[in-house]
């Protein structure tokens, strides 16, 4: 379905009314006008008739007609009676100024002059009565033409000033976000139904800001009070571990139970800092190089990499400085790092690589990842057992606070985050 | 070791006690910041271990009440807050640590013993024992007055199972010992195997005894001997 704007449909009808207007009146305009004046034409004869005959027939004689008809072009006294009764023809004669054949009416009348038969005859060219009606029309037009545009430009004006409050709520509901945003003020209108959406939008958008704000702070609110149980559980396991009477079975449900309780602490450590990077809106920015931090993690990587056997390569010929978050950068980087070893293969490879503006970490992988459920919470392909899911979502919501991209790609059984870190 | 423990979780404040009490030490319980107040006043303590949360206030209050006293007791701050402008203050404000909750018991204990070290032995930081002679500030070990060169790792390994003699250390307490910022970014424990083994070679080589002994499927120990 094509596109209309709002203004353009009332403008669009005005046009096609106009059109019709012209088409179907004009000629009706041109019948009536052409009309009323072939009629006025022939009163025009008839009364030239009546003239001659109560002004000039008493005393005419047949002398006078060769004279009168040397004076006369349009009126002339033929001999003997041409017609029984009073006959009005149109009719064409040969005009001599012109060189051509002319359209007249002409009236032909029956009179008698001292007692002999004779014809009254009078014309009317045509042309310039045509002409005129020509002329009238090509008015008239312009009227109506002039009429309707008028009226189309001050109904798009008012129709504009008019909308202006709608347009204006259209363009706040369209730049509102709900995790960015404040809430938009809305301007008055003297309009009822505009008023109304104003309202209905408002509510709208404030019920969901506050749904929004409790579930984040429900989140936020949840794991800090998971915090102090899941400290009392690493607690007791550290306990419980010194028992000295522990048989097999239940040292290896103790080993479960401490891995269980580290990741738990891990994946709540996680939802804090994803929503801290949420709540707080400043971050102390510094000049971080990039270089620096993967350098001072890379024996730690190093160190996890060893039981899967990967290479680590790295080209940091190149210095990457960005301005940001020291700590969040950290995270972003470490989590990257992480992954590329986590999503490895056995004797894998991982290679990082900077640039002046980019970072790429790249790593031997078995198949892709769909990259819509890539950086949602929790969505894991197949559980690794000590990822929380978070790491990924952590990387995309610092990404997207620093306003830097990340693309993935995956080709020749390779994984690639390239990080675009100065635009 | 007198420690006083200010921390109004019950369940982990009996846990903490047990733990200094088994390590040798002598840990009294504060659960608000009015006792707490009460028993700097009229003790002396090598550590203080002081969570923020009180049911009575914030636990910086009572750094503010020890600087007016001028007390000089070394305050380990034992908090789930972790934002760095948190520990930013609590340092300002005179603590000499701070340990995010949920931390291993092992770990509070080796950073009791740093801060007390550093407090009593101005300039002479010495662990031993037995046969074997840490100097923290040096970094070096002597094991029956020769010198064994180990790793920045095996050397923190070392201090820290001292440090616990005696108790089962979970691989992967050792591996957040071991990791230090980084615990968070931990994906496997295994590496904590290779450098308990260079290690114990390394002992092994400078004829001690067999102090570190392997729980099956749990995690190390340093077995005293005593």
């Amino acid at each position: 379905m094509n596109k209309k704007r709002l203004l353009n449909i009332s403008s669009r009808h005005y046009l096609k009314f106009l059109t019709a207007t012209l088409i179907l009146l004009l000629p009706v305009f041109y019948v009536v006008v052409d009309k009323l004046y072939s009629i006025d034409i022939k009163d025009t004869l008839i009364m030239r008739r009546d003239e001659f005959l109560k002004f000039n027939a008493p005393t005419f004689t047949e002398d006078n007609v060769s004279f009168w008809n040397e004076f006369n072009r349009d009126v002339k006294i033929i001999e003997g009676h041409k017609v029984k009764q009073d006959s009005i023809f149109h009719t064409h004669f040969y005009d001599e100024l012109s060189n051509e054949n002319e359209p007249y009416l002409a009236l032909y009348s029956p009179i008698a002059i001292e007692g002999k038969p004779y014809t009254y005859f009078t014309r009317i060219d045509l042309v310039e009565a045509t002409d005129l009606v020509l002329t009238l029309s090509v008015l008239f037009c312009l009227a109506i033409v002039m009429l309707i545009s008028g009226l189309f430009f001050i109904t798009r004006r008012l129709s504009r000033r008019v909308w202006l409050p709608f347009y204006d709520i259209l363009n706040k509901i369209e730049h509102f976000e709900l995790d960015k945003t404040a809430l938009p003020e809305f301007a008055k209108s003297n309009i009822v139904e505009f008023t109304r959406l104003s309202r209905a939008v408002e509510k709208l958008m404030n019920k969901n800001t506050r749904i929004y704000h409790s579930q984040k702070e429900f989140i936020e609110n949840a794991a800090h009070e998971l915090q102090t149980p899941v400290a009392i559980l690493k607690t007791k396991t550290d306990i419980l571990l010194q028992d000295p009477d522990i048989t097999e079975e239940q040292a290896k449900t103790i080993k479960i139970l401490d891995d269980t309780v580290n990741r738990m602490e891990r994946l709540n450590k996680n939802l804090l800092l994803l929503s801290k990077i949420d709540n707080d809106t400043f971050f102390t920015i510094k000049e971080v190089v990039v270089n620096d931090i993967i350098t001072k993690n890379l024996e730690f990587f190093t160190e996890q990499a060893r039981n899967k056997d990967l290479t680590i390569n790295t080209d940091l010929n190149q210095i990457l400085i960005i301005k940001s978050n020291p700590d969040l950068t950290e995270i972003f980087l470490n989590n990257l790092f992480m992954n590329a070893i986590r999503h490895n293969i056995p004797q894998g490879v991982i290679n990082i690589a900077i640039s002046k503006c980019k970072i790429i970490f790249s790593n031997t992988g078995d198949e892709k990842i769909n990259s819509d459920k890539l950086f949602k919470r929790f969505s894991k392909l197949n559980p690794p057992r000590h990822g929380t899911g978070l790491g990924l979502s952590i990387v995309k919501k610092i990404a997207d606070l620093n306003n830097w991209t990340i693309d993935y790609n995956f080709s020749n059984q390779e994984h690639s985050f390239i990080v675009s870190m100065n635009s | 070791m007198k420690i006083l423990l200010i921390e109004d979780e019950t369940e982990l404040a009996k846990d903490i006690q047990q733990y200094i009490t088994d390590n040798g030490g002598i840990c009294e319980l504060a659960p608000a910041l009015a006792p707490a107040s009460d028993k700097i006043y009229n003790y002396e303590y090598d550590c203080i271990l002081l969570d923020l949360m009180l049911p009575d206030g914030d636990g910086f209050e009572l750094l503010d009440q020890l600087r007016e006293m001028g007390k000089t007791e070394g305050v380990i701050i034992i908090s789930a807050k972790n934002a760095l402008e948190t520990r930013i203050e609590g340092f300002n404000l005179g603590a000499d640590d701070y340990l995010i909750k949920p931390f291993h018991l092992s770990e509070l204990m080796v950073r009791i013993q740093a801060l007390i070290r550093r407090k009593k032995f101005n300039g002479n930081n010495l662990v031993t024992f037995n046969e074997i002679e840490i100097d923290i500030l040096a970094k070096t070990v002597n094991i029956n007055k020769r010198e064994v060169a180990l790793t920045r790792k095996e050397f923190d390994l070392l201090i820290y199972l001292i440090g616990n003699k005696g108790k089962v250390l979970s691989k992967s307490a050792i591996a957040e010992h071991l990791s230090g910022d980084m615990a968070d970014m931990l994906d496997n424990h295994d590496f904590v195997y290779a450098h308990v083994k260079n290690l114990k070679n390394k002992l092994k080589k400078a004829q001690t005894k067999d102090y570190i002994k392997t729980v099956y499927g749990l995690g190390y120990k340093w077995n005293p001997y005593e």
